[in-house]
């Protein structure tokens, strides 16, 4: 029996010949295409490399310059083309900490409102308008940053913490000096905010993987919503929360427009957090553009070389908990 | 449906048979595990074969080394020799997709593909042969009379192939799978997610395009193989146990374990 | 027994208090924060902010030239990140799976979704501008491609994980070859899905700033060429944010306001379209 036996209006089938023939043609395509995808994969591994490989050799000659001492050195003067990373490298860390101590009990209790809480209907409208507002682009927070939060931490909130905790005996240096209304924890407190959503967003998707069945378990045998939640749901969820909180350290200590407009800008490391200061991505914001080549221009790719490398451990950890949270779902 | 369980239709006499496919000393491995044993057997043209057996005993993974379905996935392997017309299908070079234009499937559950019905039978047709419009609508046409589908979609051609019920799904991919002409089609357990009024209609398709298509079904329901197959082949723990004429297999079988499973005492 | 159940009903009261004292806190925050930016971008909106260029303090200005190089940029990286951005997702979904390759490229891919813009600004600034010697919407375009790509690898495989199989493997046994199975079928059924990852990819693209800094640049005239410096929205808020003269400061906001608002359109339409289609 061959292909060609079956009567149609149309008359008769391909024959196998045919087929090879048309299969043949579509064999350059069908090969093309599959190089075309691995290209491009290939093109997603080399942009890594890319970045690391371009930024180090665009910092090589302010690390041979400066060696070792580049990274604890506080000195940024471009007249006497001394730079040291220090002052950017503290600011960044300090901001990236205050933001997380405020983000990460707020981001939580919201997540836990939102899994736990909340009345039902409402959930999914709350949690569809947290994770909009996780999209919003960053320069909106540091333009509200600088107009009107800052104008707020000068007059009440700076005045109030300098009054207070400033005379307190062993702490009282990180609240001292002028309230000048821009600073680091003007910075840290803009960049809480501006994390808060993708914290919020993230830990109720964690919290969301607990079985409900383990949950409703725990309530069936009395347990309050805090048992649930202290017993339940962090330890089994413990992974990816951390994984979660890492997530937005990484995005913490790389944004730039949160912070660039309300720190100050300063390039001489304080002890109070109310003193003005800079992060790196601040710094090469706002110097990279009047840099002179050589030593300068050098000094900030060396600065974005090393937040390169001090994000990718973050996020690294980060995805790999995340990961192990979803062997374990 | 005329025939009655237990009473499956006489094959022709096996003289009359000329092999289509045969399968000699075929071995299969999933990795490391040993799915198919020595596995021998024809499938004869123009004649419907049914290979029965309880869960995991290798029908379903014989049926895909057929078509070399099983090539998708790796670490899959197959030993041994197929052969399609007397080429050995299990050879490195072989051109895969123009196998399996000669070696259709259907599949356990209906899997229509997201595009008009009209596309859903156009599409395959397309890869071998540049037709123009008419004929390709009277080859649409046919396909869809071939597997009675005609005059349920006649006025809804443009609509997704999505929207009809799951009878008609799995009739549109046998239109489909008959639209190239395969010379051998393979049905998976085609009617184990239908209704018992879509099996009918598919059994009774199955009896119409035997004779014209070699044809292997592989399914869970001894009634059913009863009543479609001229052929059956008994599997068991991945070897062949038994196979012969339905009506022998039926009435009596060789094999104690062939007799223990037709009987309904396992599987 | 009391006791004890008082104790932890009181200790439930203190820990779920705060919870809701968490969500009234960072709702409020952040409504604030877009109450004052509707506030004051509505207050600026006129027809010249759509019709007139960027102009000096004293000069009646708008925000044309902005927009027309953010759309500009945006189609540029779009242009360059989409084609990436989905044949790396299909490759990792449909040829690579758990190949050694896929593996490394999956985990540098989740590394660039959350890498600093501004890091990647500073390689596209190695990479075009300084070789070329001068700043480029095209450089511009390049870097937002670098942040957009990978969003849409990551759509794109894990909406490709979602097509069964058995869709695979009925088209594969037409003798459809791997590639015409993939665009024709598989694409076809999630491509809702693989859409909703180039619009969130866009959102992204539409609002970053850091990476344009030091490669589009800005440009206070009205530019098409891509080969040249060129506004666009967040550059000229950075921009007028910082200046000391109040139409300026208005006009930031008014910027600030249409980007915000261009962004949620694009979430919500990409929101709206998955959840259509996870419904047919």
């Amino acid at each position: 029996m061959t292909a060609t036996a079956i009567q149609t209006p149309s008359g008769t089938h391909a024959s196998a010949m045919d087929r090879a023939r048309a299969l043949g043609r579509l064999k350059f395509s069908d090969s093309g295409f599959r190089l075309m995808t691995m290209a491009s994969a290939l093109i997603v591994l080399i942009l890594l490399l890319g970045v690391a490989i371009a930024l180090f050799f665009g910092a090589w000659p302010a690390f041979h310059e400066f060696g070792i001492n580049f990274f604890f050195s506080d000195a940024w003067s471009p007249p006497k083309e001394q730079f040291g990373a220090a002052t950017a490298i503290y600011g960044t860390l300090v901001t990236s900490l205050i933001a997380m101590l405020i983000a990460v009990p707020v981001g939580l209790g919201i997540a836990v409102f939102l899994t736990e809480l909340c009345w039902l209907p409402l959930r999914r409208p709350i949690g569809i308008a947290i994770e909009l507002l996780a999209g919003i682009p960053s320069i909106i927070y540091g333009i509200w940053g600088v107009y009107y939060f800052r104008p707020v931490m000068q007059s009440y909130i700076q005045p109030f913490l300098i009054n207070t905790l400033g005379n307190l005996p062993g702490i009282g240096f990180l609240f001292a000096g002028p309230p000048f209304g821009y600073g680091v924890l003007t910075a840290g407190l803009v960049l809480a905010l501006m994390i808060l959503p993708f914290i919020t967003a993230v830990s109720r998707d964690v919290f969301d993987t607990v079985p409900t069945v383990l949950k409703e378990a725990a309530y069936g045998v009395g347990a309050t919503t805090f048992e649930v939640v202290g017993n339940i749901v962090i330890p089994y969820t413990r992974v990816g929360v951390i994984g979660g909180v890492m997530l937005a350290l990484g995005r913490a200590l790389g944004e730039t427009m949160a912070v660039t407009f309300v720190i100050g800008n300063a390039t001489k490391i304080q002890t109070s957090i109310l003193a003005q200061g800079t992060t790196i991505s601040a710094m090469i914001a706002n110097q990279f553009a009047d840099a002179d080549p050589g030593l300068f221009t050098s000094s900030l790719l060396a600065l974005g070389f090393i937040l390169f490398v001090i994000t990718f451990l973050v996020l690294a950890v980060a995805r790999w908990m995340l990961s192990r949270l979803e062997l374990k779902a | 449906m005329s025939n009655e369980v237990n009473a499956p239709r006489p094959a022709k006499p096996p003289s009359a048979n000329k092999d289509k496919v045969i399968v000699r000393g075929l071995n299969f491995y999933y990795g490391e595990n040993h799915a198919l044993k020595e596995v021998t057997l024809s499938l004869f043209e123009g004649q419907v074969t049914a290979f029965i057996g309880p869960s995991g005993c290798g029908k379903s993974t014989l049926l895909r080394v057929l078509n070399r379905m099983y090539d998708l996935y790796p670490g899959q392997r197959a030993e041994g020799e197929v052969l399609l017309d007397g080429e050995n299908i299990l050879s490195k070079g072989l051109d895969l997709n123009l196998l399996r234009s000669r070696v259709g499937m259907v599949f356990q559950k209906p899997t229509p593909f997201p595009m008009t019905i009209y596309d859903n039978i156009a599409f395959g047709v397309r890869l071998y042969e540049k037709l123009p419009k008419s004929e390709m609508d009277g080859r649409v046409e046919s396909s869809l009379k071939r597997t009675a589908l005609w005059n349920e979609v006649k006025d809804k051609l443009n609509a997704s192939g999505l929207s009809l019920s799951g009878g008609q799904q799995q009739r549109l991919c046998i239109a489909r799978t008959v639209a190239i002409s395969p010379e051998v089609i393979l049905f998976d357990e085609p009617t184990s997610a239908l209704d018992p009024i879509s099996t009918a209609k598919i059994e009774e398709l199955l009896d119409e395009l035997s004779g014209e298509y070699t044809i292997a079904i592989v399914t869970h329901n001894m009634q059913q193989a009863a009543r479609v197959s001229h052929y059956t082949a008994f599997m068991y723990l991945g070897e062949m146990v038994e196979f012969n004429e339905t009506n022998t297999v039926f009435t009596s079988p060789r094999d104690k374990r062939t007799q223990d499973y037709v009987t309904g005492r396992f599987g | 027994m009391a006791g004890l159940y008082s104790g932890r009903k009181r200790r439930n009261i203190v820990w779920t208090g705060l919870a809701y004292a968490a969500t009234v806190l960072g709702l409020t925050m952040l409504m604030i924060i877009l109450a004052t930016l509707i506030w004051n971008g509505f207050g600026g909106l006129s027809l010249d902010v759509f019709t007139k260029n960027t102009a000096p303090p004293g000069v009646v200005g708008g925000l044309l030239n902005s927009i027309v190089g953010s759309i500009i940029t945006t189609v540029i990286g779009l242009a360059i990140g989409a084609p990436l951005g989905i044949l790396a997702g299909t490759y990792l979904a449909e040829y690579g799976r758990n190949t050694r390759l896929a593996v490394v490229v999956r985990f540098i891919n989740d590394i660039l979704l959350s890498a600093p813009s501004i890091v990647i600004g500073l390689f596209i600034y190695e990479l075009l501008v300084v070789p070329v010697g001068h700043f480029s919407a095209l450089a511009g375009g390049v870097a937002l491609a670098v942040l957009g790509a990978p969003i849409m690898v990551r759509t794109t495989e894990d909406m490709l994980n979602l097509v069964p199989n058995t869709l695979r493997e009925a088209a594969s046994a037409l003798g459809m070859p791997r590639s015409l199975v993939i665009r024709h079928v598989a694409y076809r059924a999630v491509r809702s899905g693989i859409i909703t990852g180039v619009l969130l990819a866009i959102a992204r693209m539409t609002g970053e700033t850091a990476p344009l800094i030091f490669t589009a640049l800005g440009n206070s005239l009205f530019s098409l060429d891509p080969r040249g410096p060129m506004s666009s929205l967040p550059l000229i808020i950075y921009e007028f944010a910082r200046s000391p003269y109040a139409e300026q400061q208005k006009l930031a906001w008014t910027g600030a306001l249409i980007l915000t608002f261009a962004v949620l359109a694009l979430s919500i339409s990409a929101r709206a379209l998955s959840a259509s289609s996870k419904q047919s």
